[in-house]
């Protein structure tokens, strides 16, 4: 049953990764830097709750703002460009942030070891909640209500005018400036709720994985992210979310068997399903 | 209300738009003709601020607009359709019309959450107004692609005036449209007029032009080769060589 | 002094390959309108595939494994666009880029899986030969890359605006319909596109192979940044740009690892990435243009 527990939560921890880069699809802007922003989070939270003895909720509330922050200074300069630029600049920041992490020392004495980031060898003992006294269960309940959070936060903007702004803007460019939309501020403000989300995102997945480190988010985190709502389509959230558990449940654990291989074959299933379906599972609207 | 002087707009080597002078009057509804490649187009994106001038000066209420970004022009009070109908698509016509309500008197209306968080109710009583106006109520909440051809154009139409505009620039609007499509297009920027909106009526089909217009600049080669009222334009020399080719029109 | 020249020197010779890879980049988008992200991938799938004419004939010279990269490039090229453009709608520019991320990863894996993770030595030419001009050497290997380098170049301005294919390609990169109209075969084009930028990389990922002695699957990821940047800086679709950006870019890495360590290097270049992207987006060859 706790294997089962430990699938949920990995599932919760990579919706809210979907769901930070759903946001910024929706504007029609393809971003590889989520992975890098979940990193933040990552390490933000797990400083503050290992060397600084935070209360976890605390320390997510401020790898929410350090995503979104990061975000916010990143998206300024990348979404005034056009859009493949942003592909580029992204992937660019995503590969920066995991180079820092990897040269990254911050280590203090307590109870007679040495805990805190170390560079290649990551950030180990992130134990908040082993130490509490914190069942898989609980934990899985807790990355659930972030993750419903997300989502209803998300939903509800996709009903509000905010939500109907990205879509347009997502559309047409020109054609929303002409309607009078800022669109460098509906962009970056995009980018800004997905880094908090990605944030969120990375302040739990430090703690349930309890070790992080540099290689953890690659590349192919980063795909991952975006894989999602381009998979699950960009109708509702709830694409993103049946994505996750297509890929992680069912693909990666039902191709558990394959060992090693699976790697190779998440390439060629990506490759696979973008010549098979390009509009994604759910595909685009046909009715509103 | 808008004055152009010596606007020009050049891309390479090609004057698009060469030392144009015009002024339009507020509440007039001024025609600006001319053969293809005239200019015509380039000459409202360039107010709308999609192209920089390469020289001139734009005043819109005597304003110098030409530093602003084309979603601050809006916000002016410059509005205008597309000559291919560049609505959302994916969004329903109601949502069409609600993205576009950006206008400052809109910004004053509801405060910044409500504006942006709210949902479909704050907005419903204006875009019913817009929505009767086009006769698209019934469409209210069909996918903006999902309409026939003359339903996208009066959309097109609404969405311009859902964001309150003062100066609306249409862009060739009777494209595609027959006699009377054209007719039902006339009155309604008659009745435009009348609530007081200026129009720049960029156009092809002279069925409209010389119906509708107050008066009219004709442009050939990104150049101003003759103005007046209808009536004068149509019995001008220079411009029936230059476009009408000197036979009836 | 003469270490900041040494090491620059270095470094510009070396960064005739990042010129290669971003002319690769850099050309499928001019054509395409898309980014092949698979691209630096392929490049070194191709160096690692000239090993291959090592296992057939052992002891083969050095430029047999260089050709034998050049062909395996070109190859590769044209399983990216069968995979990933062929039959992918050009309206969902997602789904290609996707598809090559996919491709990405394919490729990584394969390089992972067939050399069991450990890198691979490269033959190089002319690896013991300096040349020295007082105090001031350059590295015979370096020259020679560099001189190959120029020379595909060359090959391929001279394929691009003096053949019939070259005509018909930058045809295609400005009006696709139009192109399609005078009866080129826009498949054809496209396809030739990306074997011959496939060409290009394959030989890149030897070069670098070469110069730098061993080949390692971790290359790819980094190449396909380094890739990118160099064609944002000189500007998408623009080749003398790409050229240009290579060179640089090659450059200011080397010199700020001399003063900054290898770890710091990569960072750098980032900032060098950003700081074009915030004050002159278009890149070294700006395009003039509207305001949108």
């Amino acid at each position: 049953m706790d294997f089962y527990f430990g699938l949920a939560q990995l599932i919760g921890v990579h919706t809210l990764l979907g769901l930070s880069a759903y946001i910024v699809l929706l504007t029609g802007q393809v971003t590889l830097a989520q992975a890098g922003f979940f990193a933040v989070g990552a390490y933000t939270a797990g400083m503050l709750t290992v060397l600084a003895g935070w209360h976890l909720v605390p320390a997510l509330g401020v790898s929410a703002m350090s995503g979104a922050a990061v975000a916010c200074a990143v998206g300024f300069p990348a979404l005034r460009v056009k859009g493949l630029m942003l592909v580029i600049a992204t992937l660019a920041f995503g590969e920066g942030v995991r180079l820092f992490f990897f040269n990254f020392d911050y280590q203090i004495a307590k109870g007679g070891i040495k805990v805190g980031p170390l560079g290649g060898e990551g950030f180990r003992q992130i134990r908040f909640f082993p130490e509490n006294g914190w069942e898989t269960w609980d934990v899985m309940l807790f990355i659930w209500v972030f993750v419903v959070a997300a989502m209803a936060l998300l939903w509800w903007f996709d009903r509000s005018r905010y939500g109907t702004v990205l879509r347009a803007v997502g559309e047409d460019e020109l054609a929303a400036q002409s309607v009078g939309i800022n669109l460098t501020a509906v962009k970056v403000s995009a980018m800004t709720v997905g880094g908090a989300i990605a944030g969120v995102g990375g302040g739990l997945y430090a703690h349930y994985t309890t070790h992080i480190e540099h290689a953890s988010f690659s590349i192919l985190l980063a795909t991952f992210a975006i894989a999602y709502p381009i998979v699950g389509g960009l109708r509702s959230v709830f694409g993103t979310l049946l994505a996750v558990i297509f890929v992680q449940g069912f693909l990666v654990e039902g191709l558990r068997f394959l060992g090693d291989w699976r790697n190779l074959l998440f390439g060629a299933l990506i490759v696979l399903a973008m010549n098979l379906r390009p509009s994604g599972i759910l595909g685009r609207r046909r009715h509103a | 209300m808008l004055e152009l002087r010596s606007l020009s707009r050049h891309f390479g080597g090609v004057r698009a738009v060469d030392g144009l002078d015009l002024v339009v009057e507020q509440g007039q509804i001024f025609g600006l003709i001319g053969p293809n490649g005239s200019g015509k187009s380039t000459t409202v994106n360039v107010i709308t601020g999609l192209f920089a001038p390469t020289a001139g000066t734009i005043l819109f209420r005597g304003r110098d607009i030409g530093a602003l970004p084309t979603h601050r022009r809006l916000r002016e009070g410059i509005a205008r359709t597309f000559q291919n109908i560049r609505l959302f698509g994916q969004l329903s016509v109601w949502q069409n019309l609600w993205v576009a309500q950006n206008s400052a008197a809109d910004q004053a209306r509801q405060g910044f959450f409500a504006r942006w968080l709210g949902g479909q109710s704050g907005a419903r009583e204006e875009i019913a107004r817009l929505l009767e106006f086009s006769g698209l109520a019934h469409k209210e909440n069909e996918l903006a692609a999902n309409l026939a051809f003359g339903e996208q154009r009066r959309l097109e139409l609404a969405r311009a005036l859902a964001a309150r505009p003062q100066l609306l620039l249409l862009d060739e609007p009777a494209a595609g449209m027959n006699s009377e499509e054209i007719g039902q297009l006339r009155g309604r920027i008659l009745k435009l007029r009348g609530s007081g909106v200026t129009i720049l009526l960029v156009e092809h089909v002279m069925e409209l032009v010389m119906g509708v217009t107050d008066r009219i600049a004709v442009l050939n080669f990104g150049q101003k080769i003759a103005e007046g009222t209808p009536a004068e334009i149509q019995a001008d020399p220079a411009v029936r060589k230059a476009y009408l080719g000197g036979g009836a029109a | 002094m003469l270490d900041f020249f040494q090491t620059l020197s270095d470094g510009v010779l070396f960064g005739a390959t990042y010129a290669l890879i971003g002319i690769g980049f850099t050309l499928v988008f001019g054509v395409m309108h898309k980014i092949n992200m698979a691209y630096a991938a392929a490049s070194v799938g191709g160096a690692y595939a000239g090993l291959l004419v090592l296992k057939v004939l052992a002891g083969a010279p050095a430029w047999l494994v260089f050709l034998g990269a050049f062909v395996a490039g070109g190859l590769l090229g044209w399983m990216v666009y069968v995979t990933c453009f062929h039959f992918i709608p050009l309206s969902s520019p997602l789904a290609t880029l996707m598809s090559t991320v996919g491709m990405l990863l394919l490729i990584d894996e394969v390089i992972v899986h067939v050399t069991a993770g450990m890198p691979q030595g490269y033959p190089a030419m002319f690896g013991d030969v300096m040349l020295f001009m007082g105090d001031f050497s350059m590295r015979g290997d370096l020259l020679l890359v560099f001189g190959v380098s120029v020379l595909a170049m060359i090959a391929l301005l001279a394929l691009l605006y003096r053949s019939r294919l070259g005509l018909a390609t930058r045809a295609v990169a400005q009006q696709p319909v139009a192109a399609q109209l005078c009866g080129i075969r826009l498949v054809r084009v496209n396809a030739l596109t990306f074997v011959v930028t496939g060409l290009l990389g394959g030989l890149a990922g030897a070069l670098i192979g070469a110069s730098v002695g061993t080949l390692s699957p971790l290359l790819t990821v980094p190449l396909t940044v380094k890739g990118l940047i160099v064609t944002v800086i000189g500007g998408l679709g623009s080749i003398p740009g790409a050229i240009i950006a290579g060179l640089l870019v090659g450059g200011f890495e080397n010199v700020l690892q001399l003063y900054r360590g290898v770890t710091e290097r990569d960072l750098y270049v980032m900032l060098l990435l950003f700081a074009f992207l915030v004050f002159r987006p278009g890149g070294i060859f700006a395009a003039k243009g509207g305001r949108d």
